[in-house]
C-alpha cells in the first residue's frame, strides 16, 4: 500500500480504479519498471515498434497505386528509421539502464538525437531530426494504443468511457475539464494546481473528491491501480489493504449520509436567526448546469461564465451561436442570470489562435478579460449583441470582469449604447434596462470601489483573482500557493471597502469567488456586511445551513476585534471562533 | 577487413533519400559496414547514423567493411557513392 499527499480540493471519499490520461507526444509519463518486469517492458517496446511499422504501411496503402513519389520516399525514410538498429538498441539500453517505461525511454532518446542534429550546420540535414521525432511519436502512440495501462487522450473518448474511474493527469486545462464532464468520474488527481485553480473549481462543481499539487502522482500511479482518494485530507492510498478499504467505505457512507441530511434544507429560505434575508446564487459554466442551480433552489445565477463556449474548438462561435446558448441559459431559469462577459486570456486560452498568439510572459497581468475585449471589438461586439438579443428570454444582468480603470467603463458604456442603437435600427428586441455591473477583482478597483459604484448598478467581488493580485501569488503555482490566504487582513479590508462602497452608493454587492462558497468564511463575510453569495451550486446547502444558524447582529459585534487584530494567528482564531 | 576512402560527390550530400538508398544496400550484406568522418564512426546500416554524419558534397569518408562478403559489399557501396546515389548530379 502506497500513500501520497497533496492538496485536497473536493471533499468526500472516492474509491475506484486509476486512469492515467495524457496526450501522446506532449506529455509522456515516466514510471519505474521493476527489474522483474524489464523483459515484459522490452517485449512491449518490440510490439510497439511492430505496430508502428504496420500503421506506417497502412498509411501508405491509403494511396493505393498512385502514391506520389515524395510521399513514398518519406514513408520509406520513416520505415527505415523505425527499423534502425541504433534506435532500437539505444532505446532498449535506456529502458534497462534507467528502469523506465518504453515511451519515456523513447523521449530521452529523441531529446538526445535532437541535440545531435541541432549541432549539424547544414540546415537541410539538421531538419531531419523532425522525421526522427515523428517516427518516435508514432512508436509512442502505438505503445499507448497497444497497451490499456497507458495514457489515453480525453477528448477522443466516447461519453462515459471513464465512468467510476479516478482520473490522473499532469494538469487539467479549463478546456480539458469540459471534456471531463462527459464522464461520470469518481475523482481526479493532478500534479499541478492549488486549491483555487480551475481543476479545484471543477471538482467542487462535480461534487467529487480531488487532490491537486501531487508532484508524483503521474509517475507512481498506473492505470488500473485501485485507489482510495480522501479529498478532505488530501491523501491517496494506492493498492489499499482490506482493513483500509473497509474503514474508508464506512467513512464514505457517513459523508453521503450527511449530504442527504443537508438535502432537507433545499426548500428552506435562507434567513438568519435575527431575520435577515441572505441571497444565495450559483455560479455556472454550462447551460446544463442551470438545472442544478434551479434544483438547489438558488435565487438565481450570480455568475454565468461565457468563455467556456469559446474553448476547446478551432473556430470562434459567431453571434448567432452565442445568442442560442445564452437564450437557452436564460430560458432555463425564471430567476435573474448575471452574464459575465468574456474572461479570456491568462489561463483560459482560445484554441482558434486568436488569443494565444500574443501571450505575454505574465498573462495574468496581461491582455485579458475586459482589456482583451475592448482591444478586439470584432470579438466583443458580437458577444454584446448576442447577450442583449438573448435578454428578452429572461432576467438578464451584465457583468464585466477585471475592471481596473474608469476609462474602460466609459468605453464599455459607449459600446453598449452603440449595440442598442444598432439593434433598434435592425428591429431586434432586447431588454433596455439590463443592469450593468462589474467584478471587483483587481486591487485598484477594490480600493477605488466608491468611484465605480457610482457608475454601476451592482458590484461583484471576485475573490480568487483579488487574493492572487493583492498577495502577488500565482494561484496555480503550487510552490507559492500556501501564501494564498482569504483571511489576510488586506483581503478582509478590501472586501469591506467594496461592501461599504456599495452601501453608500445604494447598489447591491455580491461575491462570486471561491470564498463565497466556503462555509468556514460564511460568518465572517456576513459580519463584513455581505448579503449576496454566489457559489458553486454544490456548496449552496452547506452555506445555507450556516446562515440559518447565524445571528448577524452578534457577528457584527465581533467584527471590530477581528479587523483590528494584528496577529495573523489570533485573527484566524477569532474567525474560527465565529463558527462555534 | 577492407578500408577505403570514398568521396561524397553528389550535390545534395548524404541526405535522407541518399541515406535510405545506402541503408537498403548495406542491409543486404552480412559484413559489418562502418562509415567514419573525422572522429565520428557510424553503422552504415543505420539511417540515423548516416544522417548524423551530416556529410555534404566534397566530404571524404572512410569506409570499413569486415565480414565474409566484405569485397562485394565495399565495391557496391563505393559504386553507389560514385553513381551520385542515382541522382545524376
Amino acid at each position: 500500500m502506497l500513500a501520497l499527499h497533496g492538496t485536497g480540493v473536493g471533499a468526500g471519499i472516492a474509491i475506484g480504479k486509476a486512469r492515467v490520461i495524457s496526450k501522446p507526444g506532449d506529455n509522456i509519463a515516466r514510471y519505474e519498471v521493476a527489474e522483474d518486469d524489464l523483459n515484459a517492458e522490452l517485449k512491449r517496446f518490440k510490439v510497439g515498434v511492430e505496430n508502428a511499422i504496420a500503421s506506417l504501411i497502412s498509411a501508405g496503402e491509403k494511396f493505393e497505386d498512385s502514391i506520389p513519389e515524395e510521399v513514398a520516399a518519406l514513408l520509406e525514410t520513416h520505415s527505415l528509421i523505425l527499423q534502425d538498429p541504433m534506435l532500437q538498441e539505444e532505446t532498449v539500453k535506456i529502458i534497462r539502464d534507467k528502469n523506465v517505461n518504453a515511451e519515456y525511454a523513447l523521449l530521452i532518446y529523441q531529446k538526445r538525437m535532437q541535440k545531435v542534429f541541432d549541432e549539424i550546420p547544414d540546415p537541410y540535414l539538421s531538419s531531419k531530426s523532425a522525421d526522427i521525432s515523428q517516427v518516435i511519436q508514432r512508436v509512442q502512440g502505438a505503445l499507448i494504443e497497444s497497451d490499456e495501462s497507458a495514457e489515453q487522450s480525453l477528448n477522443n473518448q466516447p461519453d462515459g468511457a471513464f465512468d467510476g474511474e479516478i482520473i490522473i493527469a499532469n494538469d487539467l486545462t479549463p478546456a480539458d475539464t469540459i471534456a471531463l464532464k462527459k464522464h461520470q468520474i469518481s475523482g481526479f488527481l493532478t500534479n499541478l494546481g492549488g486549491p483555487t485553480s480551475h481543476t479545484a473549481i471543477l471538482a467542487r462543481s462535480l461534487q467529487i473528491p480531488a487532490i491537486v499539487g501531487l508532484h508524483n502522482a503521474l509517475n507512481l500511479l498506473r492505470t488500473g491501480d485501485l485507489l482510495i482518494v480522501d479529498g478532505k485530507r488530501g491523501v491517496i492510498l494506492a493498492g489499499p489493504d482490506e482493513v483500509s478499504l473497509d474503514a474508508y467505505r464506512r467513512r464514505r457512507e457517513k459523508i453521503i449520509h450527511r449530504s442527504q441530511a443537508l438535502e432537507t434544507l433545499r426548500e428552506a429560505e435562507s434567513v438568519s436567526l435575527d431575520g435577515q434575508k441572505v441571497n444565495l446564487l450559483s455560479n455556472v459554466e454550462l447551460p446544463e448546469e442551470v438545472a442544478l442551480s434551479v434544483r438547489q433552489n438558488a435565487e438565481g445565477v450570480g455568475l454565468y461564465r461565457t468563455e467556456f463556449l469559446f474553448m476547446n474548438r478551432e473556430e470562434l462561435p459567431d453571434e448567432e451561436e452565442q445568442y442560442q446558448v445564452y437564450s437557452e441559459v436564460l430560458k432555463s431559469s425564471d430567476k435573474s442570470v448575471t452574464i459575465r462577459t468574456l474572461d479570456l486570456g491568462a489561463d483560459k486560452q482560445v484554441d482558434g489562435g486568436r488569443v494565444s498568439e500574443s501571450q505575454g510572459t505574465n498573462p495574468a497581468l496581461g491582455l485579458r478579460a475586459i482589456r482583451l475585449c475592448l482591444h478586439d471589438l470584432g470579438l466583443f461586439k458580437p458577444h454584446l449583441r448576442a447577450i442583449f438579443r438573448a435578454s428578452v428570454h429572461g432576467k438578464t444582468k451584465l457583468m464585466v470582469p477585471m475592471l481596473s480603470t474608469v476609462e474602460e467603463l466609459d468605453q464599455l458604456f459607449i459600446l453598449i449604447a452603440e449595440v442598442k442603437q444598432e439593434l433598434r435600427a435592425q428591429g431586434c428586441e432586447f431588454d433596455d434596462a439590463i443592469p450593468i455591473g462589474a467584478m471587483i477583482e483587481v486591487p485598484a478597483a477594490a480600493v477605488a470601489a466608491d468611484i465605480f459604484a457610482h457608475k454601476l448598478d451592482f458590484l461583484s467581488i471576485g475573490t480568487n483573482d483579488l487574493i492572487q493580485y493583492t498577495l502577488a501569488i500565482d494561484r496555480i503555482d503550487d510552490e507559492v500557493n500556501y501564501l494564498y490566504d482569504p483571511l489576510h487582513p488586506s483581503i478582509l479590508r478590501l472586501v469591506k471597502m467594496v461592501i461599504d462602497a456599495g452601501k453608500n452608493a445604494n447598489i447591491p454587492v455580491s461575491m462570486c469567488g471561491e470564498m463565497a462558497g466556503e462555509p468556514e468564511f460564511t460568518r465572517v463575510l456576513l459580519a463584513l456586511g455581505l448579503r449576496e453569495f454566489s457559489m458553486d451550486p454544490a456548496s449552496l446547502l452547506e452555506v445555507k445551513q450556516r446562515i440559518l444558524m447565524s445571528d448577524i447582529r452578534l457577528l457584527e459585534q465581533a467584527l471590530p476585534a477581528i479587523m483590528s487584530e494584528m496577529e495573523p494567528g489570533k485573527l484566524r482564531q477569532k474567525v474560527t471562533a465565529l463558527n462555534q | 577487413m577492407i578500408e577505403r576512402d570514398i568521396e561524397v560527390v553528389n550535390k545534395l550530400g548524404l541526405h535522407a533519400r541518399a541515406a535510405s538508398k545506402l541503408v537498403k544496400l548495406t542491409a543486404g550484406f552480412s559484413s559489418t559496414i562502418k562509415l567514419i568522418s573525422r572522429e565520428q564512426e557510424v553503422d552504415a546500416k543505420s539511417i540515423m547514423g548516416i544522417l548524423m554524419l551530416a556529410a555534404t558534397q566534397g566530404t571524404t569518408l572512410k569506409l570499413t567493411v569486415d565480414g565474409e562478403d566484405e569485397v562485394k559489399a565495399a565495391d557496391a557501396v563505393a559504386a553507389l557513392f560514385a553513381d551520385y546515389f542515382g541522382e545524376g548530379e
